[in-house]
């Protein structure tokens, strides 16, 4: 039989799956790793700097070398741990890191090239003038990063959820499955995590006659039967305040078509007590060539043989510091493999070996040689002189670092074992025990390293040897963090598992200091990678955001209108027509046509996304006049106002209408994307600032779909509709239209008579066809964002988002003299500081074009040029005359009516002349509001 | 890939009923004097938070530490607030889906942070929560179903959400 990896008894493989493009079968639970070796797939990656061929190392999540790129597309993903990956049928694996094929990776090159990319390297590039970096630069960020991204979106979805329990354990080894059991039993509500597809944990390497495969599986279905819940394939990646732990859960492994399209579930999980089963990662054993295919984790080479049936090389030495990994060498000989030796560290063990297996203590591995894809020969040094055995495998065990990851990233504190040579969860504030090999790692005596140290690796992901920590020492770097960021060692996805404890007994070594004294890096989560669609969840498909559909959005969207986000809202932003339809200039055409039906006969828009807020109760007029900083006490009933609210400092932040609809009941209004805005802020009024008042604040933005019917022939339209006389401006009534009661509202901001038309949204649909057929019969037509702007602007109202910039107190926007001149409003302290008043703050002006277009957003430049003295928030052409008309913020604006500047827009490429003028280019007499 | 634990619901059902009316009550003094015209008028003092009471016209639930939801005929209810309150019609801006079948609670904690899966919350609590972002009211209908409450402008959206999820809930 040849050397390397096989099948121990092939039969069962039943599953197809490539790697590289070739095709291999794999049984139902083999892991790609398994699969690999079961198929004699010695070399499966390159390393990430020196490109050196790599094997696979490890068993679980710990695995440092064998990243693969699975799945194809959008699906593909890459640095996957071969170890955490069941195959399934037709999974496409591809190896990372190598050109033109993994065999002969011309990256390898850069392995001659070792000693010129030593610890820092990267740093030192910065060293000296700036040209050379730029040399650098290019092959640096050529070569940097492992794996691709793939370009296309990712297809697959991705869930949330909210979870609870009394008791989480995490970790479904033995200690995890007893613990929860017992918990179970207890009366506890239990959830059991285990990121294996199976439970069981080290039984499957380290089988226990008293809890076998029927134990496991009964106590799984007595742990359900109590109510518990047992989630697989998920893995418990942060651990945070209040025993606060998000999990990643697996719906279908990485690459995979999920069933039901979903690839993962983060669940949000909070627990009563958290019990920590999560075992202990095998330190490999520092050496040189240490990183070939064929060294493998002791406890692997078990795993691989008992749990898969795979033997992962036929001649083996076992190199050890610990009991524990006699028991890989009774597991090998169980499966036919000839154990050569077994090479222990310590000077003595009681650990029994199979018979015929030679020990030798006082030795250490020395070197290994092989090809790219097998292992030739094991050389150690046995007490004091070398000795080679030819063998295809060497087992290492370095001992076992107890799996405190969650536990330190709750804020527990870790203690050091001696014995083990290890940190072990210490003391901790929050309600979480370490049970198991987490909290009891095996014994494992320390064991200096032999062998060339610029060949020995400490992290395998990284390209981190002895030789770069002692480096890195020889520079300066005692600090363990600043090690960490000068070598890279422990970066990347592996997090160091395997790295971080051979690195700190490096830096102690060199430091004549003990392990606990060199200093440990913090934990942080998650654990292992999370998917960057699995923190956005279902919002990756909409930016966070769900998009808010208006009540009238059927009749809007009968007509085909360009749609117009609007804060979370979309709004009709025009309703072309016929050949509008056809040219570039649709836009511009349809709100043009809209604004004139407005100016000339009647329009009609939706405004339901305005906030509407009820604000009821006696003391509902101190809270309005606390809001608002105009009067509202006098205000009669049946009667509105304008109105607007200041921030604390006195900028204004929002505007609307406030409307008496009886005696101790108002309608405030404001704008559709503050409406948000001032829903907090009301409620923060209501309930923080005056929760003495007897007032009730009601938000019903929705509960009231909004028409506003606007034009000169408005009123007689809407006479027609009512059979009464419309309220005059400013006032309101009660009506019925099509059978359904309304509240109308006279209010403009178009510049025309007007009216805002609320219905109860359930019931909008009729009123809206009711007003659309009557003003398109009277030839008016409904309008859209677009027209809506062009009108505001000619009107000279301001919109919040523009005017209203949060920089703009009333009297530079000209509403100064509505302030209610009481005071006592929010805002008004703020308004009496000097600043507010001094020369050169940006006030509101209107802008028109001498020649040309004026462009939005442009700034405005006096005649000798100078630096910007404001800018042009809102552009327009004049509705009926024509002609390009601006507002603006302007400083000083107020005092320089007629002055001559430039609006310049140097991103756009225009710049126009334009002369300064009141911000009111239509009715500034407000004549046309009134019947 | 299907795993052991993603359990396939198809008895779960999402309605959105028609509208209904509902109301805000918001009560801002004498507490004690108008549970007791409450309980004189209608037969019952207004549920403590989270709880629920019902007669044969109205539902009263209590989700804000002084506002209520009212669903239902709220005639007699406006007649005992005097001065101590006030009543809003909301219904227009809110569409109530029903959530029925044996993984309902399940559903509700996809996109979620409420534990609806508690035994506390049973038929007749209710509570206000956010789910998927979008804040909604939850009330419990029976062991069965759970009616929640949504903003109008999303529950197009939610609906949505709760059908894409469904497969995965659990039962």
């Amino acid at each position: 039989m040849s050397d390397g990896p096989s099948r121990i008894a092939p039969g069962g493989e039943t599953i197809k799956f490539t790697f590289d493009s070739v095709t291999y079968r794999a049984r139902p639970g083999d892991t790609l790793a398994a699969a690999l070796l079961a198929n004699g797939v010695g070399l499966v990656a390159r390393s990430f700097k020196y490109h050196r061929p790599r094997g696979i190392m490890a068993a679980g999540i710990e695995e440092p070398n064998a990243l693969v790129t699975v799945g194809e597309g959008g699906r593909a993903e890459a640095n996957t741990r071969a170890t955490d990956l069941f195959v399934y049928e037709g999974m496409i694996a591809k190896s990372q890191n190598a050109w033109p094929s993994l065999s002969l990776d011309a990256g390898a090159v850069f392995g001659l090239a070792a000693p010129a990319l030593a610890a820092g390297f990267y740093y030192k590039t910065f060293f000296g003038p700036a040209k050379r970096w730029m040399r650098y630069e290019w092959f640096i960020r050529r070569a940097a990063g492992l794996g691709n991204s793939p370009t296309l979106p990712d297809p697959d979805k991705f869930a949330q959820r909210a979870g609870f329990c009394d008791v989480l354990v995490v970790g479904g080894g033995p200690a995890g499955i007893k613990a929860a059991l017992e918990a179970a039993e207890s009366g506890a509500q239990v959830m059991l995590v285990e990121q294996d597809a199976v439970l069981g944990g080290s039984l499957h390497s380290d089988p226990d006659p008293a809890m076998d495969a029927a134990w496991v599986e009964a106590s799984a279905a007595r742990i359900r039967a109590l109510g518990g819940r047992i989630l697989l394939r998920t893995t418990a990646s942060g651990y945070w305040d209040h025993n606060f732990l998000t999990l990643t859960q697996r719906l279908a492994e990485p690459g995979a078509v999920p069933v039901h399209g979903f690839a993962q579930a983060l669940w949000h999980l909070r627990a009563g007590r958290v019990v920590l089963a999560t075992g202990a990662i095998e330190r490999p054993i520092p050496f040189t060539n240490n990183d070939r295919p064929g060294v493998m984790l002791s406890q692997a080479v078990r795993t691989y043989v008992r749990r898969y049936g795979v033997l992962p090389g036929r001649r083996v030495v076992i190199a050890a510091n610990n009991d524990d990994a006699y028991r890989t060498a009774w597991a090998l000989i169980e499966a036919g493999a000839q154990v050569l030796a077994i090479l222990d560290s310590r000077s003595g063990s009681t650990a029994a070996a199979p018979a015929g297996v030679p020990v030798f203590y006082a030795s250490r591995p020395a070197k290994v040689t092989g090809t790219a894809h097998r292992l030739k020969r094991v050389t150690a040094l046995v007490g004091v002189r070398e000795q080679s055995w030819d063998a295809d495998l060497l087992a290492v065990s370095g001992g076992f670092v107890p799996v405190v990851h969650l536990h330190m990233q709750a804020g527990g504190k870790l203690d050091w074992n001696e014995a083990a040579q290890a940190f072990v969860p210490g003391a901790i504030d929050q309600d979480c025990v370490t049970i198991g090999a987490a909290a009891e790692p095996v014994a494992a005596s320390p064991a200096p390293p032999v062998g060339h140290p610029k060949k020995s690796f400490v992290d395998f992901q990284n390209d981190v040897s002895l030789a770069d920590i002692d480096l890195a020492w020889q520079e300066g770097y005692r600090s363990v963090e600043h090690l960490k960021r000068y070598t890279t060692l422990g970066m990347a996805t592996d997090q160091g598992k395997t790295s971080n404890m051979v690195a700190l007994s490096r830096l102690a070594e060199r430091g004549h200091v003990s392990v606990p004294q060199a200093g440990l890096t913090t934990f942080r989560p998650p654990f292992t990678p999370v998917t960057m669609g699995l923190l956005a969840g279902a919002g990756a498909r909409n930016a966070g955001a769900h998009e808010r559909r208006i009540a009238l959005y059927d009749a809007h969207a009968a007509r085909a209108p360009i749609w117009q986000p609007l804060g979370y809202w979309f709004r009709p932003r025009a309703y072309p027509l016929g050949a509008e339809n056809l040219g570039a200039e649709t836009l511009a055409q349809a709100a043009l046509r809209e604004a004139r039906a407005v100016r000339t006969c009647v329009g009609l828009t939706d405004v339901s996304t305005l906030g509407k807020f009820e604000v009821t109760g006696p003391d509902a007029v101190a809270l309005l006049e606390f809001v608002c900083a105009t009067s509202i006490a006098k205000l009669a009933t049946g009667r509105g106002r304008y109105t607007f609210m200041l921030r604390e400092d006195g900028m204004v932040f929002d505007d609307g209408t406030v409307w008496r609809l009886s005696e101790n009941r108002y309608l405030l209004t404001s704008s559709s994307g503050g409406a948000d805005r001032m829903a907090s802020h009301l409620s923060f009024v209501r309930n923080y600032l005056r929760p003495d008042l007897r007032v009730s604040v009601v938000n019903v933005q929705e509960h009231h779909a909004g028409i506003a019917l606007a034009g000169p022939r408005a009123s007689a339209l809407l006479s027609g509709l009512i059979g009464e006389v419309p309220p005059r401006h400013l006032s309101l009534a009660r009506a019925v239209i099509v059978g359904v009661p309304v509240l109308l509202l006279a209010a403009s901001y178009s510049g025309e008579r007007a009216f805002e038309i609320y219905a109860e949204a359930t019931q909008a649909q009729p009123v809206w066809r009711a007003l659309a057929a009557a003003a398109e019969g009277a030839g008016g037509a409904p309008f859209g964002l677009e027209a809506m702007e062009l009108l505001r602007i000619e009107k000279g109202h301001v919109v919040v988002g523009g005017e209203v910039d949060g920089r703009t107190t009333p009297r530079d926007l000209g509403l100064e003299k509505m302030l209610n001149k009481a005071g006592g409003f929010i805002g008004a302290n703020g308004l009496q500081r000097p600043a507010l008043s001094e020369a050169g703050r940006i006030e509101l002006v209107g802008l028109e074009a001498i020649s040309g277009e004026i462009a939005e957003g442009a700034m405005l430049i006096g005649a000798g040029g100078g630096a910007p003295q404001g800018h042009v928030t809102a552009a327009a052409r004049r509705i009926i005359e024509g002609g390009s008309i601006a507002l603006a913020l302007l400083a000083d604006g107020h005092a320089r009516h007629g002055e001559e500047l430039t609006a310049s827009s140097p991103t756009r490429g225009i710049s126009t002349r334009v002369r300064v003028v009141a911000p009111h280019f239509y009715d500034a007499a407000g004549e046309r509001y009134r019947d | 890939m299907m795993l052991p634990e993603s359990v396939i619901v198809t008895e779960l059902t999402i309605t959105a009923l028609p509208p209904a009316p509902l109301h805000a009550v918001e009560i801002w003094s004498n507490p004690a004097d108008f549970s007791k015209r409450c309980m004189a008028a209608l037969g019952f003092a207004p549920p403590s938070m989270g709880q629920s009471v019902a007669n044969d016209t109205l539902t009263l639930m209590r989700v804000e530490p002084s506002v209520w939801l009212a669903e239902g005929d709220c005639a007699l209810l406006e007649s005992v607030l005097l001065t101590d309150g006030a009543l809003t019609a909301i219904g227009g801006g809110i569409v109530r889906v029903r959530i029925a079948g044996p993984g309902w609670r399940s559903l509700l904690m996809q996109g979620g942070f409420f534990n609806a899966e508690a035994a506390a919350f049973a038929p007749g609590a209710c509570v206000a929560t956010v789910i998927d972002h979008i804040a909604v009211r939850l009330f419990v209908e029976s062991a069965d179903s759970c009616l929640v409450y949504v903003p109008a402008s999303y529950a197009a959206a939610l609906i949505h959400f709760w059908e894409d999820v469904r497969p995965i809930a659990e039962s």
